[in-house]
């Protein structure tokens, strides 16, 4: 790129070409003033503020998007130009009425500018009269008669969000901004992620709890504790409330950007049902206890279950929603007060299978791929992930990679937001995947477009998979999936067309009982085409908690340990003694469901669940209530009285991610670290605290102060991983790992030199339907999932507004199937599936093709995972939420 | 730095013009159902892959989208307002369903109206309501079209008759031109092109043949080839007749180009005010696509929609792509990033006309016409106020006086002429004492005086100048995009200060707000239109205030 001259204010300025006038101004520290202008955003050309003469015939420029050419010489300050922005500034006041902006050097950016020209009012117009608020939307407001139509918002919500929520109507001076096609706000097709309101120059657009608020105490960095995303906050602190949240403008995850629950649905901390002491059962009833008795009674009663019935009689879920200090400590105080590796998280019911078959095939169980790499992606596969709900903000990185000219297969039974955008959307049966993959992986092979020379040099297995595929037939494969023989095929040229390609894969691959076998046979397409271990491409699974790739890494598993370390590795085991004094048994334990299950049968006595609420979010609802009723012992920590608890012996109150420090590990390994912005209520404390107390109550000597101290531990257990990591490099964006020395700048793409398993491992995959595939009597099935506004079982998000923007869950049904059976849309429809039955609204949609149904999960009214079946993945032991058999009646007259 | 200038939403999406030209896909829908209504913009948004708040947004825009199909377009274009439009718009809005439209290209004949039946009604000095509303009415006849250039070309077949007809335009030569032109590389297309010296005739003068070779400089899989032929300056109509009777000329332009640049799709945007000119190109395109005689270019039209901007080139290129008609931010200019954001040429439909004569007789030959600066003809349209009105194609370099005595006659009916407006309302006002300047871009220029796309208005002595300005400041505020400030808010300023303000406080007001405009604005419209009205106070004063 050629870097060039030219003048701006007599000063010699050099740029690269294309850049604006304005751009070259900023870096040389020259400042245009603008109004329309924003630097997330095109520009928009039309507020001419920021006019700047060109040389010696005093041409005029808008500075904002008027290229800078070798040699102009610019002038940004001069009578005539002042004037003009003054006039110009002027004509804007003439449209409102008198009093409606004040000159102010800390107003609005407006009124900023109009402190800064020296202007106060304008003679002319200035007739019209202030029109009420538009107040209709939980947590946005637009006030028109502020609005001065600059259009930020506009490209803010089509360029950041991609929503397109904004336009114009009318023309000439009666031009005006619109939403969708609605007059109210809250009738637009907003999906609330406040870009507007952060780039709004007037406070047209302002978050509604804000208006005429002061301004915060003090701003503190963190990050969301909603998705695995990992978007990094600025918490606004008025006293010790949290006042407001917004994006960190500079963050590499989110840059600036956020979705409807990590900037507005965080009302749940002041909630006033927040836990607060203590809770033990007596035979009266729950009882307050102080935090002194709460630690000697639970040290005691752990170590006298462990006596009384031996280490295997104890187990820990450990949480993904809590720091990875707590994870890492609680599976350390199992492992070595215990003696057990019954140590399993939440992973296990959502990514074990893509995590398991990410290690088999590659070496590592997480991404292969960073965020980053979206926006370089020239190929996208989005498979069994609603990524613009259930991560939203990476779900619009998707859909301005594809508006920008990258290519999109989606791989859905649903027609999910983003299948609207896609080249090809591949609709198979819930449960088939394995047939689909296998059946484009037979066409890339058989067609010749694959990435020969990858195959050959960076992969194992190939013969093997060849020569399984030719005996496939593809006709059997669309049979199998209900798809296309042309369309699979048509999917699998454009994946060849545009090279490495990037998959991007959700719940959808791993919630199945051939989940593993799912996301291994997309890795073989990623390998097929080269496309792990290079930059723009890879493997992205999207993980479901903040902290859920966290807590994996932090040994919540039952067979390895921190940093995926082998229990039997004598090296491992040597350096284990040598840290923790002891090193846990060899044997591996019990997962999540081995545990309950083991709870019944009466061998489990005992079990710790860190912020887990398994009655309501673990599948076969009625199974799992036996299993904890089952238990001698039921400690949990939570911030919330959950349906979990009520089964417990001792309640812990917790305190939420704005209330402690720790770090969070995000789906693309970035350990991000967490700040304490607001005191927790009450008594509740973070979840480490508690445990090293209740170790060292146990006789352990944990010396930790801070969760930082822990951290320091963590890198010496898994160097290869965490060696690098400190709490002093995690600010601003943290470190992606492997990160394995102090000097080390972390790994965005993994897998970039060679697998870390020497060769990457292409997979023969045979598909075996779900029992659920062919259930007399229940003709249909049926998928879970999310709705953009809650956040699983809704424990942080109905305790906010959000419950009015989705206030109850939803039973997606196709059109053609409502008709049949006489369910209208609105309608309650009754669900019975062999292990349960609830009942839910029915939508009546084409989002569904016919035979299948999705339900939401987030209403304890509901209780969705009554109806899902105990059926798990050989494997990874995932269980299988998104296929269930089902049959469904409507129930009583449909509603309004 | 990112490219937002098309609609970001459908940008990569090209959007199949020949069945679902989007505007009127709208159109359809309103015709048929109404005005939609939240709910039925989501289908609408669905099937034009289109947001809806753009859909809505695009409707509030075009007249024709949200105004009535069924009213009588009453002509309150320049030429016709100083007939009496104005008085005969408010008669008529009495007696049948009426709207206002900013010409409908008969302005020889003013006043004018376009009825729903898409039949003409001129009314030629006699603004009366009765014909308009009389259904036996005759049809305008074509206007009275000369030449005094030594080599005739832009009225060639124009002002011989009616060559829409493919078998006469055949008989008189058409597509032979093409037919040679293809054995041509392209380049030297480009380089006849650019020897010859033609500048766009749409006002903006812009030397064809440079934009030819910068558009086929640019590599990319698709280009397109747009005929502008939304003559939107009221005064001018020459366009509006060389689509009627001259299409074929035009096509063959385009497809000439479309080999010189590497563009195998077209687009002809024509004007709703001009019915006939849409069923005639409709025809010749057809016609020409059927005889093989386009291979391998495929011409499709996209009807404009009421609105005046959108004779500006990148409105046009959104208004073609269905959605609001505002300018663009340049750069990236059309040549490099136009229709659907591949490369465009949007050529004038009269600087088209003119290529197949300059590859027919060769670019020396049209050199050696005109002036250095300004080689070749032009058409220029004599409104009714002139003793002859009509076209009147001249070499370039005969004096203003000279067309305006001489070969116009002066003014209608022995009347003197105070001034005559040139080339619209983003032209200019030209005083006797300037008619001594050539017609040339350059020579012009150099007086302040801007050609446009030449329409001459007669100012005949007694004309109400001040409703000649209120009427112009009217057409500037209605027909402002709304993109930029100062022409969104200042038109509708200048408009209310010169209604309500007497004549010693009005005039620094206007001054003021004519230099914001004319500095501040982002396109030709809010910087030009500015200079006849500043023009106009100048030399006319408290006539045009009081």
């Amino acid at each position: 790129m050629t870097i060039q001259t030219a003048t701006i204010d007599d000063r010699s300025v050099s740029f690269r070409q294309g850049e604006t006038i304005l751009q070259a101004a900023r870096r040389s520290s020259i400042d245009i003033p603008t109004l329309c202008y924003h630097p997330d955003l095109s520009p928009e050309g039309g507020c001419r503020i920021c006019l700047v003469e060109t040389d010696r015939h005093g041409r005029l420029h808008a500075a904002c998007h008027a290229p800078l050419q070798p040699g102009m010489e610019i002038r940004t300050h001069s009578a005539r130009i002042d004037s003009l922005r003054r006039e110009i500034l002027s004509l804007y006041l003439s449209d409102y009425p008198a009093d409606t902006f004040h000159p102010s050097k800390d107003g609005t950016e407006l009124e900023r500018l109009m402190h800064r020209l020296g202007v106060q009012s304008s003679e002319l117009g200035g007739a019209s009269d202030h029109v009420p608020a538009d107040e209709s939307h939980p947590y946005l407001r637009f006030y028109r008669s502020l609005c001065i139509n600059c259009r930020r918002c506009l490209h803010a919500c089509d360029e950041i969000q991609g929503q397109f929520v904004y336009g114009l109507a009318g023309r000439g001076s009666s031009t005006h901004l619109i939403f969708g096609p609605s007059q109210r706000f809250a009738d637009s097709p907003c999906v609330s992620c406040g870009s507007c309101v952060d780039h709004c120059p007037t406070g047209a657009i302002t978050d509604i709890d804000r208006i005429g608020a002061r301004p915060p105490d003090t701003i503190v960095q963190s990050t969301c504790g909603y998705c695995g995303v990992g978007c990094r906050l600025e918490i606004e602190v008025s006293g010790s409330r949290v006042a407001r949240i917004r994006g960190a403008p500079l963050a590499q995850v989110n840059h600036g950007h956020l979705c409807v629950k990590g900037r507005y649905a965080h009302s749940y901390h002041h909630s006033p049902d927040r836990l607060t002491a203590p809770l033990l059962r007596t035979k009266s009833g729950w009882r307050e206890i102080a935090w002194p008795e709460a630690i000697s009674w639970l040290s005691r009663r752990l170590l006298e279950l462990r006596d009384r019935f031996g280490p295997q009689a104890l187990g820990a879920f450990t949480s993904s929603r809590s720091t990875n200090e707590a994870a890492y400590l609680l599976q350390k105080l199992f492992r070595t007060r215990i003696g057990t590796n019954n140590v399993d998280c939440c992973a296990r019911v959502c990514h074990s299978s893509t995590a398991l078959a990410l290690q088999t095939v590659t070496g590592t169980g997480a991404a292969t791929a960073s965020y980053a790499d979206i926006p370089l992606a020239r190929n996208i596969v989005l498979a069994g992930a609603n990524a613009t709900e259930a991560h939203p903000v990476v779900g619009a990185l998707i859909k301005q990679a594809v508006l920008s000219g990258s290519s999109l297969i989606v791989v859905d039974p649903r027609r999910i937001e983003l299948a609207e955008y896609a080249h090809v959307h591949l609709r198979p049966k819930p449960g088939t995947n394995v047939p689909l993959f296998n059946a484009i992986a037979k066409i890339l092979i058989e067609k010749n477009l694959i990435d020969e020379s990858y195959v050959q040099s960076r992969t194992e297995g190939f013969a093997g998979l060849k020569d399984f595929l030719s005996r496939l037939s593809l006709a059997q494969g669309s049979e199998v999936t209900g798809i296309d023989e042309e369309e699979i095929s048509k999917a699998a040229f454009l994946l060849a067309k545009n090279g490495p390609a990037l998959f991007i894969s959700g719940l959808g691959l791993s919630e199945l009982t051939q989940g593993t076998a799912s996301v291994m046979a997309l890795c073989n397409l990623g390998m097929l085409t080269g496309s792990i271990g290079k930059p723009g491409a890879g493997m992205l699974p999207l993980r479901g908690q903040n902290n859920v790739q966290g807590n994996a890494d932090m040994g919540g598993m039952p067979n390895q340990v921190t940093g995926y370390l082998s229990l039997t590795d004598p090296k491992v085991r040597g350096r284990l003694e040598q840290l923790w004094g002891t090193a846990p048994p060899p044997e591996a334990g019990l997962t999540i469901s081995e545990m309950l299950d083991s709870a019944v049968n009466g061998k489990i006595k005992a079990l710790w669940m860190q912020g887990e609420d398994v009655a309501q979010s673990d599948p076969n609802q009625a199974h799992v209530v036996e299993a904890l009723k089952a238990l001698e012992l039921l400690v949990v920590q939570e911030m919330f009285f959950s349906e979990t608890a009520r089964f417990a012996h001792l309640v812990l109150p917790a305190a939420g991610v704005f209330e402690q420090e720790g770090t969070f590990t995000n789906g693309e390994r970035r350990i991000q670290l967490v700040r304490p912005a607001v005191p927790p209520p009450g008594g509740a404390r973070a979840d480490w605290e508690v445990i090293r107390d209740v170790a060292n109550a146990m006789g352990a000597h944990w010396p930790q102060e801070t969760s930082s101290d822990v951290m320091d531990e963590i890198a010496r257990v898994a160097p290869n991983l965490f060696g690098g990591v400190s709490y002093t490099r995690l600010e601003p964006d943290g470190l992606q790992w492997p990160c394995p020395s102090a000097s080390h700048p972390g790994t965005a793409t993994v897998h970039a030199d060679g697998f870390l398993r020497g060769k990457g491992r292409l997979v023969a995959l045979d598909f075996v339907p779900s029992p659920e595939h062919s259930q007399d009597g229940y003709p249909f099935l049926l998928i879970t999932g999310r709705a953009l506004e809650h956040y699983n079982v809704g424990t942080m998000t109905r305790r906010t507004p959000n419950s009015t923007l989705l206030p109850a869950d939803f039973l997606e049904i196709h059109a053609a199937d409502a008709a049949r059976l006489h369910i209208k849309d609105g309608q309650t429809v009754q669900l019975r599936s062999r292990w349960g039955s609830t009942q839910a609204p029915a939508h009546v949609t084409e989002r569904v093709s016919p035979g299948t149904l999705f339900l939401t999960f987030h209403f304890p009214e509901t209780h969705t995972n009554v109806l899902t079946s105990p059926y798990v993945d050989p494997q990874s032991k995932c269980p299988e939420y998104k296929v269930t058999a089902v049959a469904i009646a409507p129930v009583g007259d449909a509603a309004n | 730095m990112m490219a937002a200038q098309m609609s970001h939403a459908r940008r990569g999406l090209e959007a199949d013009l020949k069945n679902n030209s989007p505007l009127v896909v709208i159109q359809q829908f309103v015709r048929d159902r109404g005005l939609p209504d939240p709910s039925q913009f989501k289908q609408l948004s669905q099937d034009l892959a289109l947001p809806e708040a753009q859909v809505r947004g695009a409707i509030s825009f075009y007249s024709d989208l949200h105004q009535s199909s069924d009213a009588t377009r009453i002509c309150i274009g320049t030429s016709c307002v100083l007939a009496g439009a104005k008085d005969l718009f408010a008669a008529a809005g009495r007696r049948t369903a009426c709207r206002g439209v900013y010409c409908v290209g008969f302005c020889d004949r003013s006043p004018a109206a376009l009825r729903s039946d898409g039949r003409v009604v001129a009314l030629n000095g006699h603004a009366s309501v009765d014909p308009l509303l009389d259904l036996s009415s005759p049809e305008p006849t074509r206007p009275a079209i000369s030449s005094i250039a030594k080599q005739t070309i832009v009225t060639r077949r124009i002002g011989r008759g009616d060559f829409s007809g493919l078998a006469d335009a055949r008989a008189d030569g058409a597509y032979e031109t093409l037919a040679k032109v293809r054995r041509m590389r392209p380049e030297s297309v480009i380089s006849a092109v650019e020897q010859a010296g033609e500048r766009g005739r749409g006002g903006a003068a812009f030397p064809t043949g440079t934009k030819w070779r910068r558009c086929a400089e640019v590599v990319s899989d698709s280009k397109y080839i747009v005929a502008n032929g939304d003559e939107g300056d009221p005064g001018s109509f020459i366009d509006r007749v060389l689509m009627e009777d001259d299409p074929h000329s035009i096509l063959e332009g385009m497809a000439i180009c479309g080999h010189a640049v590497g563009a195998r799709k077209g687009i002809v945007y024509v004007r709703s005010e001009y019915p006939r000119a849409m069923e005639r190109v409709k025809a010749a395109i057809e016609a020409a696509t059927a005889a093989g005689l386009l291979e391998g270019f495929t011409p499709y039209i996209v009807p404009g929609m009421g609105s005046y901007v959108c004779g500006e080139e990148t409105a046009m290129l959104n208004a073609i792509e269905g959605v609001r008609g505002e300018v663009r931010l340049r750069p990236p200019y059309p040549v490099v990033e136009g229709l659907f954001g591949k490369p465009t040429v949007v050529d004038n439909v009269e600087t088209l006309v003119n290529v197949p004569w300059i590859l027919e007789h060769g670019p020396a030959e049209y050199a050696a016409l005109g002036t250095k600066a300004s080689p070749g003809t032009k058409a220029l349209c004599l409104n009714h106020g002139f003793a002859k009105p009509g076209v009147l194609e001249i070499e370039f370099g005969r004096s203003l006086r000279n067309v305006i005595e001489r070969d116009a006659g002066g003014g209608a009916h022995g009347k003197r002429l105070e001034a005559v407006l040139i080339g619209g309302p983003m032209g200019s006002v030209a005083l006797p004492s300037q008619w001594d300047a050539p017609i040339c871009y350059q020579a012009m220029a150099q007086r302040n005086l801007n050609l446009g796309h030449g329409g001459l208005v007669a100012v005949l002595e007694g004309t109400n100048i001040r409703e000649l300005f209120l009427h112009w400041l009217e057409f500037m505020a209605e027909e402002s995009c709304g993109k930029c400030v100062p022409c969104r808010l200042g038109s509708r300023r200048a408009l209310e200060v010169a209604q309500t303000l007497g004549a010693a406080q009005s005039l620094p007001q206007l001054e003021r707000l004519f230099d914001v405009m004319a500095h501040g604005s982002l396109c030709a419209f809010g910087q030009q239109m500015p200079g006849p009205m500043s023009e106009m106070l100048k030399y006319f004063g408290d006539r045009a205030l009081e």
